[in-house]
């Protein structure tokens, strides 16, 4: 080991750093600040600013200590121990300070600006400069999101390498030169990055500022808390900014081994919603309409409706642990139910489940970083986990192999290898892999190579059950480890917490008597009375509801609607089943149907954890009280279980935690070889494409409302893309607008014509403003469809009968 | 003076600018017996001939051959730096319209010496009709099997792209080239690494200036002790010399290293124009700090220029003679290099744009007593401090100019107009001398 430390001295201290280090770098490891701009510990070095000066003696010059890399034996001397070094940091301050226009009484850095820090304690104080300054236009709009001042811009490089090594979409440059030079977007683009915002966070001035947080705040008009992102599974640390109560800006905040220093744009800017006006944060209960009441009254009425009745709940993906936890013990332990779903497709079967439920199967940002070869599976990264996509690339960066398989070309296309499959077809392909032309030779030798080094991220295309066992197996079979990855904030841990009809806590089947016996041993008492069969998944529930076999549907942080893909029988299970209970921030679509409403807080009003795709579960702390009288998930359902009276064992937070953690604690399980029920693939007839959809980064969700500049910047119109030739043999042309039909529906939409599409697959965005496409599916996220250009003759292509797989299962 | 001419013997017949008139001369003969030596051999000769690098820094030629690894796995390069750009040269644009095949020989020869199948040469984006002379030198290269599959009849393979540059002085800087030649921004890049270890695309790459390189085929031919004839012991053999301004012959010149500058300006450039006196010179390009009247005797030669307290740079004198004001010949100067930085890094960006313009404003008459201090501090600022040697080049003009001729900067703020050019129309100067005093 001692062969990779090097130990140098700086300003007369001693410190033994690993070999390669920067002296920056380890100077800070002394407590020594050593004044820089351009150097960012995530990028590259650069040796653009030069404020870093340092005395390496033996060495004629002056070095950057961003540029130079530790020796043993070296002697540094910094500003603190060398008067030519300060001299120098002083005359390159004065440098960087001619053009730079001082306004910071009007910019949105002024007070938390590392060249106005600088300057203070490292500059000149005043200026010999007297000519003209150097003027641009101000600012420029990058996008709707990012503008930028190229007059206080020191031209450090930061956002440019940003673009070029993180993010990789290089849509900022360096243009011109000398003192012309200037951060510049190409003619007509805009910054349409998802990570546009970071670039702004690594501003060392005010060149780049972001618009929703222009002239809102100063830093001391702030007060700051951590937090945790609540939109995707990639559990990005966060910096929360309120003023007077109210979230006014979201920055990432350093965790190396989650978003290292990153985070996307959604992320960042979608931060509005806790406090949209349309949040209710008082109980609701029906009685001519909606009137306020209080938690007790309207608590004690679904007490009533629950009783010895039919209860169902549904979730969507973004409670706590802690609240997933709650709701799985009052299920099980009081209403005597399985009937409980967080998902919204068929999930990996059940075998596969526990497998990540407990822990078994699971993957790390640091694994991904560290493998040799990375199968991405089913998941368009940077549109569902941004934060994975960046940690994709680093790890390609390092040499890793990436592979990614589905039908449609991602954002990793300049650093991964794309084999596109047709929509619905990948469980198959990888099921057929080791048969002879199988499209996925190249990949399962690149993964047989490796072994433990090979990586298998199974992504949500192929979340239907069968296609995910394939995958898994696949991987398997090659040696390579797995991990699943989901798409919403705590999609995980409500699996963990047993939010699940065919799992309790920790991943335990409820059809397995030793599975069972624990939990009861945990919770000291039998659980759904005698019944040791599954309940009904998400499917199985709302059909039961429109059958009205179900008396009381819970609808917990979920946007039915919106959210699950056949609208049709939403609307048909919320019209039948008798009482329907609401628990989230706002009715929204839900206020013609909800009996009840109860007022649930918002991430940013929680203490509790949540867990990344990884299973790392997260602690927030809270940031802000309570809005109104609304209180924690968890809260809600001890008192519903208090007044039913059972007794979920908790009141606390402390004890819920004493409660939950032996049981969702990390255990080894082993497959129980239960292959999963093929749910959905679809066999698209002659004419007929495979239409699959998923949602897009900026979409309609609701956690975006309200975040104009993001949607103006990132979002998109509702389209269709289709193959060339699939438009060909149509006779579609680019942008023209077609009619596309399913069993379930039918929409008219503009055409994109891409050959980053597998053909005989026709992509729509999930949720855009303007079109659902659940209405044109019928419960799983493929469908086979026919596409009609405006020219066709219906009539002569008809539709034909399909049948949809999955549909009566 | 008499001696033999080597880098321009042939410029009197312009037969050799076609293949078969320089082969006729001897031409191609070092590469042959190059193909026949073993690479080390081949480094070794010129190691021993003692060839400097002709593009301003003096490198030895022969080490910097031997620093290519050549068991990386990967290809090795050589690169030609035809990107002649420093104000006050064209020694390398006459060289390679005159006899561009010794210059593919000589590339030849240093792809050879460190096994490169593909070499390029950089042109300068305004040589034009250099470019043009180089591509069909190229052409018929190939044509008569000098260049292609199995060159000079040999088992060797080389192929030699001519790249033209597109106006940007920072590309004749190594790294910077490199960048170009690869499709990126001109802009220096970080050393280490070298790029004699990860260079063009990442790999083992030698980059030769064009002199430097025509020197190699009579090297390798008649062997290092006869290039080691003329010069002296450390910096042996001829050398190319620009001479302009105020002269009464400007153009280039062949002379032994060693020569004293007098020799150069008096036998060769007829003197200082209309029998004027030198007042200052760069003796190695605008970017070399300025010499005086004073320092006629100076040897040309790498170290003798050194002592002196300048840089032999790339042997382009640039003589004032009495009438020429040095503020304002350090303002265009420096404007020069506030034009040609590559906006990388601050103390060239800012440096040599504020330099310009203080400068500006002393020669317009403008200028205040502490600009002398200020320029004095610019200068230190600037030297050594920035990313690449670019600002040294300013830094350079500022220092010398106000080591040699700071009374000359002081009259200007006195007077408040230059003592050399007269007057601005709208003031004169008894009014100005008033306002002085």
């Amino acid at each position: 080991m001692s062969g990779d430390m090097v130990t140098l001295t700086i300003d007369g201290k001693e410190v033994t750093v690993p070999k390669g280090t920067l002296v920056i770098r380890a100077a800070e490891q002394l407590g020594i600040e050593i004044p820089r701009f351009c150097d960012h510990p995530m990028l590259e070095p650069a040796g653009a600013c030069r404020q870093c000066y340092v005395q390496i003696e033996g060495q004629p010059k002056l070095a950057t200590s961003c540029t130079s890399t530790v020796a043993p034996g070296m002697v540094v001397r910094t500003q603190n121990t060398d008067d030519t070094v300060a001299e120098a940091q002083v005359a390159n301050l004065e440098f960087l300070l001619l053009n730079h226009p001082l306004d910071c009484p009007i910019c949105d850095r002024g007070g938390e600006c590392p060249l106005q820090d600088q300057a203070l304690e490292f500059g000149p104080g005043e200026s010999r400069f007297t000519e003209a300054k150097r003027v641009w236009p101000k600012p420029l709009p990058l996008s709707p999101l990012v503008n930028l001042d190229r007059e206080r811009c020191v031209l450090c490089a930061r956002c440019t390498r940003f673009c070029d090594e993180i993010s990789g979409d290089r849509f900022l440059e360096l243009y011109a030169r000398g003192a012309g030079e200037r951060v510049a977007i190409a003619a007509g683009e805009d910054f349409r990055s998802p990570f546009s915002g970071n670039t702004v966070q690594i501003c060392p001035v005010g060149a780049l500022t972001s618009t929703p947080y222009r002239f809102v705040a100063r830093p001391f008009d702030l007060s700051t808390a951590d937090s945790v992102c609540p939109h995707c599974s990639a559990g990005c640390n966060l910096k929360v900014d309120l003023r007077r109560g109210e979230v006014v800006r979201q920055l990432a905040r350093d965790n190396l081994d989650v978003n290292d220093t990153w985070n996307c744009d959604k992320g960042r800017y979608a931060f509005r919603f806790p406090d949209s006006p349309d949040r209710v944060t008082t109980p609701l209960i029906r009685d001519r309409g909606l009137e306020p009441a209080s938690f007790g009254e309207v608590v004690e009425r679904i007490a009533g409706w629950c009783d010895g009745k039919r209860v169902a709940f549904l979730t969507g993906g973004r409670l706590m642990d802690e609240d997933y936890y709650a709701l799985s013990k009052l299920a099980r332990t009081v209403m005597h139910t399985n009937d409980l779903d967080h998902r919204r497709d068929g999930g990996l079967g059940v075998s596969a489940d526990a497998l990540v439920a407990s822990g078994t199967a699971t993957a790390t940002y640091a694994d991904v970083e560290h493998a040799k070869v990375i199968v991405v599976a089913g998941l368009d990264a940077e549109q569902e986990v941004p934060i994975l996509h960046l940690r994709l690339r680093k790890a390609a960066k390092r040499g890793a192999k990436i592979f990614v398989v589905g039908p449609r070309v991602t954002r990793l296309h300049d650093v991964a290898a794309h084999i596109l499959i047709r929509a619905g077809a990948e469980g198959e392909a990888f099921a057929s892999s080791q048969e002879q032309g199988s499209p996925l030779a190249e990949v399962r030798a690149a993964l047989t190579e490796v072994g433990e080094g090979g990586l298998v991220l199974v992504g949500p295309r192929l979340h239907d059950g069968s296609s995910a066992w394939s995958a898994v197996e696949f991987a398997t079979r090659s040696g390579a480890r797995w991990a699943a990855v989901t798409r919403r904030a705590n999609d995980r841990g409500a699996l963990v917490a047993g939010v699940a009809p065919t799992l309790l806590p920790g991943g335990r089947n409820v059809q397995l008597a030793e599975d069972r016996a624990e939990v009861e041993a945990a919770w000291g008492g039998p659980l759904m009375g005698a019944a040791a069969e599954p309940g009904r998944d998400w499917r199985g529930i709302l059909e039961a509801a429109a059958n009205r076999e179900i008396d009381v549907l819970f609808l917990i942080g979920v946007d039915p609607l919106r959210d699950y893909p056949d609208a049709d029988l939403v609307a048909r299970a919320l019209a039948n089943v008798p009482v329907r209970v609401v628990q989230s921030l706002e009715l929204g679509s839900l206020e013609p149907y909800a009996d009840a409403f109860l007022p649930a807080s918002a991430f940013i009003e929680k203490d509790g954890h949540v867990t990344t795709w990884e299973g790392r579960s997260q602690r927030i702390r809270p940031v802000r009280g309570g809005k109104g009288i609304s209180r924690p998930d968890w809260e809600i359902f001890a008192i519903i279980a208090t007044t039913m009276g059972g007794d979920l064992g908790f009141d606390r937070l402390d004890e819920l935690h004493a409660d939950m953690a032996p049981l969702v604690a990390s255990r080894a399980t082993t497959t129980s070889d239960v292959s999963p029920a093929r749910v959905g693939p679809i066999e698209p007839a002659d004419g007929e494409l495979a239409l699959f959809t998923y949602p897009l980064l900026v979409d309609d969700g609701r956690l975006s409302e309200r975040s104009d500049e993001l949607q103006a910047a990132l979002g998109t119109e509702p389209f269709l893309e289709l193959h060339p030739d699939d438009a060909a043999t149509r006779g579609i042309t680019d942008g023209a607008r077609v009619t596309v039909r399913t069993v379930a529906g039918e929409a008219e939409l503009p055409v994109r014509i891409s050959d980053g599409i597998a053909q005989g697959s026709a992509f729509v965005p999930f949720n855009q403003p303007g079109f659902a496409a659940n209405t044109l599916l019928r419960g799983t996220w493929t469908i086979a469809a026919t596409v009609t250009g405006p020219d066709t003759d219906d009539s002569a292509e008809g539709l034909a009968s399909v049948a949809v797989g999955g549909e009566s299962a | 003076m008499t001696f033999e001419r080597r880098l321009t013997r042939d410029w009197d017949d312009p037969s050799v600018v076609a293949v078969d008139g320089y082969v006729a001369k001897g031409g191609y003969g070092g590469l042959k017996k190059a193909l026949e030596m073993d690479t080390g051999e081949l480094i070794d000769v010129v190691k021993a001939s003692g060839l400097r690098g002709r593009g301003g820094a003096g490198f030895p030629t022969g080490m910097k051959w031997s620093f290519v690894p050549q068991d990386t796995g990967k290809p090795t390069y050589v690169t030609v730096n035809f990107d002649e750009s420093e104000p006050g040269t064209c020694n390398n644009r006459e060289l390679g319209e005159r006899d561009p095949h010794r210059l593919i020989e000589g590339t030849a020869i240093a792809a050879r010496a460190i096994n490169c199948h593909t070499a390029f040469i950089y042109v300068r984006g305004e040589y034009l009709w250099q470019g043009t002379v180089m591509e069909r030198a190229v052409r018929e290269a190939y044509a008569s099997g000098y260049l292609g599959k199995g060159i000079a009849g040999s088992a060797y393979d080389l192929d030699i792209v001519v790249h033209r540059g597109a106006g940007a002085y920072i590309c004749g800087e190594e790294t910077a080239l490199l960048n170009s030649l690869e499709g990126l921004r001109g802009q220096p890049r970080l050393r280490p690494p070298f790029p004699a270890v990860e260079g063009l695309y990442a790999s083992p790459t030698v980059i030769n200036n064009v002199e430097t390189l025509m020197n190699v085929p009579d090297i390798v031919f008649k062997g290092a002790e006869w290039f080691r004839e003329m010069g002296t012991e450390k910096s042996p053999g001829t050398k190319m010399f620009t001479v302009s301004g105020k002269v009464e012959r400007p153009g280039n010149y062949e002379i032994p290293m060693g020569t004293p500058f007098r020799t150069l300006l008096e036998e060769y450039a007829g003197g200082v124009l209309a029998g004027g006196t030198v007042k200052a010179f760069t003796p190695g390009g605008s970017s070399t700090p300025l010499l005086t009247g004073a320092d006629l005797d100076l040897a040309l030669d790498y170290e003798s220029v050194a002592a002196a307290g300048s840089l032999l740079g790339t042997g382009a004198i640039m003589v004032l003679d009495q009438t020429d004001c040095v503020v304002e010949a350090a303002r265009r100067m420096v404007e020069f290099y506030a034009h040609e930085s590559c906006g990388k890094c601050t103390p060239c960006r800012e440096g040599s744009w504020w330099a310009t313009r203080v400068l500006t404003r002393l020669e317009n008459g403008y200028g205040r007593q502490e600009d002398m201090g200020l320029m004095q501090d610019m200068g230190k600022n600037i030297l050594f401090r920035a990313f690449c040697a670019l600002a040294d080049g300013a830094a350079s003009v500022i220092n010398s100019s106000l080591k040699h001729f700071a009374e000359e900067y002081e009259e200007h703020v006195r007077l408040g107009y230059c003592p050399l050019t007269g007057a601005p129309a709208d003031r004169t100067p008894a009014a100005a001398e008033e306002v002085a005093s």
